[in-house]
């Protein structure tokens, strides 16, 4: 009766610390700090510095993380609004490389929805610029890729990063 | 004897190796020194360059790939 009563107890232990302990490991609703990839997951590993991440950027909800090169000549600007729904989130999404990049080549991207390349340089022209957007769910992300004039971001980054970021919003989601 | 068998012996070696030299001499002076002939000319480099400097490419990169710290950080980038 004992042994009986004891394993109850650990049945009851473990029960009360899945659905608390664990539980508490996942994404709390406003809790947007894991939401931005390090882009050194594709790099050797180093490449790259992170500042500390702004929450709400422009008082929208969301997270904004810039990560600079440790030579200082590229940046990478991960932004990503948690919207009401997938409708506001497309809407957000509107006009994203708009004063960032200037006489920019757009084109379709496969990542998320709506996955938009732009391509071209800053509106003062001491910049390649790459901006990458795109939406998966009620969030709405942008990725700005920033380089000397003759550095672009080569179009396999962006992709990759980009791809990566949709996955870690998903799996952020799905918690 | 013995003293006439010594001068014998170092009469020839004297004359054969005068004999020997004449017989150079006339190998040489028999060659036509009237002809020219034209050296031969590259007609390029020899060496395929492997990378964008023109040597083995460092750190294994392949031809037409350079070795720099990019977008990936330290990596191969096309040249």
């Amino acid at each position: 009766m004992k042994k009986i009563r004891t394993m109850a107890g650990g049945f009851a232990a473990a029960a009360v610390m899945t659905m608390s302990g664990f539980g508490y490991a996942a994404a709390q609703p406003g809790d947007f700090s894991t939401l931005p990839v390090d882009p050194n997951l594709i790099t050797d590993s180093l490449a790259y510095n992170a500042a500390p991440p702004v929450f709400n950027p422009n008082g929208q909800p969301g997270v904004e993380t810039v990560y600079t090169h440790r030579d200082g000549s590229r940046t990478i600007t991960t932004t990503v609004l948690v919207l009401p729904d997938a409708a506001a989130a497309a809407s957000a999404l509107g006009g994203a490389s708009t004063g960032l990049v200037a006489n920019g080549k757009a084109q379709p991207a496969a990542v998320g929805s709506d996955g938009t390349m732009v391509t071209g340089m800053s509106p003062d022209g001491s910049r390649s610029v790459t901006v990458l957007s795109f939406v998966e769910g009620n969030t709405a992300t942008t990725i700005e890729f920033s380089g000397a004039p003759k550095d672009p971001a080569p179009s396999d980054l962006v992709l990759e990063l980009g791809r990566k970021q949709d996955t870690a919003i998903r799996d952020w989601q799905a918690a | 004897m013995r003293k006439f068998g010594m001068a014998l012996a170092i009469v020839a070696m004297m004359s054969g190796s005068v004999a020997t030299a004449q017989t150079a001499y006339a190998a040489q002076s028999s060659h036509d020194t009237s002809t020219y002939t034209q050296p031969a000319v590259p007609v390029g480099p020899q060496v395929q360059p492997l990378d964008c400097f023109g040597t083995t490419g460092g750190m294994g990169c392949g031809p037409g790939w350079v070795w720099r710290d990019g977008w990936r950080g330290w990596a191969c980038y096309p040249c």
